[in-house]
């Protein structure tokens, strides 16, 4: 009979801890897709670390390890933005939903690839099975600039449908460029 | 006597080690009790916060920045954490990718309309010419002929063709996979599949007049680079009526023109023939 109170008590605590292990992560990401921080303040608030004592932080990383690993992660990005053509100017989360196995966000992207930019709007679902995470897009939503071509509003249309965001990306700088050759041929006409 | 002393010393005994036993088990529960007690606690205080941060948003929509949080440690966090989410971005584009030491290391990404399935790394090496140095590409795709042809003179067209190879054959497996995931009760035996998935053979159950007829189907799928199959062979056994051949080339030409679990979506619905 004892053990089984044990069991009882056991059993709770293991699902408190995962409870606060979640309203945790659900705390930090709301932070985080609430915040917005301008490069102003960014580098602002690098110049006001370096200033700071060495070796004073609380927190995981020390200041010459956060300011290394901004930089990291900036050449990283300037790197991909460069080498695919694809330019993110703005991205903005927001977690929708937050359970154990599944998580819902809502993304907002905003970019250019050459002379056409996109504005895009999705639904993430994650979802944490026993072998694998999987990822699936939902409401899609496409809007280009400039968008008259009507091959092109036909491409965006079937892809908002299926949701297919990886097929749209992959289409979108051969399609940017061939664009772009083609306005540079009829300017050298005009 | 002493035998009688013997047994006495003996209960005793026992009776302490149970008294001891049970006092070891109040004691566990009594821990175990204050240990709920204080995560119950601890999750009523996050619970309580997550409200009121939820509320506070509700009433100002829009992201601001919040000047008393001004402290440049969680800036700098809050910056990085953006950078990484950015970057995690970039694997829905279909290439992702770090700088390394000695090069780069791409990651492409496959999917089938707007499932993301797996995803294949390269290690490459930039220092001289570019070698790939390591690599979760499947020994079926080859790697080596595309490679040869483009990765010293258009690194990006070189990942462009691999990614064609490799989403096409992961939306081979896909259809395959939903295939026999969502119409199994149709498909009789077992679907016979290559490891490229660039050949599919099965039979499956055709309906007509109340009597089942097995039609086989044998899908080539001759371009490594395309979903859709580039020969279609259904047939079925010579003592099917011949309404059936039709509805069998009617089969044929759904199977060429859209994915494979689509077209069985498709006459599935529309009913028995």
């Amino acid at each position: 009979m004892d053990s089984n109170v044990c069991q009882v008590y056991e059993d709770e605590i293991h699902s408190l801890e995962e409870e606060i292990k979640l309203l945790a992560e659900k705390y930090e990401d709301s932070q985080q897709e609430s915040t917005f921080f301008s490069d102003e303040e960014i580098l602002m608030s690098i110049k006001s670390f370096q200033r700071e004592l060495r070796g004073e932080s609380e927190g995981y990383e020390s200041p010459s390890d956060l300011k290394a690993h901004l930089e990291t992660l900036e050449t990283d990005l300037s790197f991909l933005m460069k080498f695919t053509g694809i330019q993110f100017t703005s991205h903005s989360k927001k977690t929708l939903e937050k359970t154990r196995n599944r998580t819902v966000r809502k993304h907002r992207l905003s970019g250019n690839c050459h002379s056409l930019s996109f504005q895009l709007e999705f639904q993430l679902l994650e979802m944490q099975s026993k072998a694998n995470v999987s990822a699936v897009i939902t409401d899609l939503s496409i809007i280009m600039e400039p968008g008259g071509d009507s091959d092109l509003s036909k491409f965006v249309s079937s892809a908002e449908e299926r949701g297919s965001l990886l097929t749209f990306f992959r289409s979108l700088s051969s399609y940017a460029e061939w664009y772009e050759h083609r306005r540079c041929t009829f300017l050298h006409f005009k | 006597v002493f035998a009688y002393l013997e047994m006495l010393e003996l209960q005793a005994h026992e009776a302490a080690v149970k008294q001891e036993e049970k006092l070891l088990q109040e004691e566990k529960l009594a821990r175990l009790k204050a240990r709920v007690e204080e995560l119950r606690l601890q999750r009523d205080e996050l619970q309580a916060k997550v409200d009121l941060q939820e509320k506070r948003q509700l009433e100002k929509e829009g992201a601001t920045s919040n000047p008393a949080q001004l402290n440049p440690q969680a800036v700098l966090q809050w910056k990085i954490k953006s950078l990484q989410a950015m970057l995690q971005v970039f694997y829905l584009t279909g290439i992702g990718g770090k700088l390394t030491r000695q090069g780069v290391c791409f990651c492409i990404s496959t999917a089938y309309e707007g499932t993301y399935l797996d995803s294949y790394y390269l290690d490459l090496l930039t220092k001289s010419e570019v070698r790939i140095y390591r690599h979760s590409v499947p020994t079926f795709i080859p790697l080596k002929q595309i490679a040869k042809q483009y990765l010293q003179t258009d690194i990006r067209r070189f990942l462009s063709v691999l990614s064609d190879h490799l989403n096409a054959y992961v939306g081979r497996r896909y259809q395959a996979d939903q295939l026999q995931e969502h119409f199994s009760d149709q498909i009789k035996g077992t679907l016979q599949r290559n490891s490229l998935c660039n050949l599919l053979v099965f039979n499956y159950n055709m309906s007509s007049k109340s009597k089942t007829f097995p039609f086989n189907v044998r899908l080539l799928y001759g371009d490594p680079c395309c979903s859709l199959p580039t020969e279609v062979i259904v047939s079925c056994k010579s003592d099917a009526p011949s309404s059936l051949t039709e509805t069998a080339t009617a089969h044929s030409d759904l199977f060429r023109r859209m994915p494979l679990h689509k077209a069985f979506r498709s006459f599935s619905s529309a009913g028995e023939t």
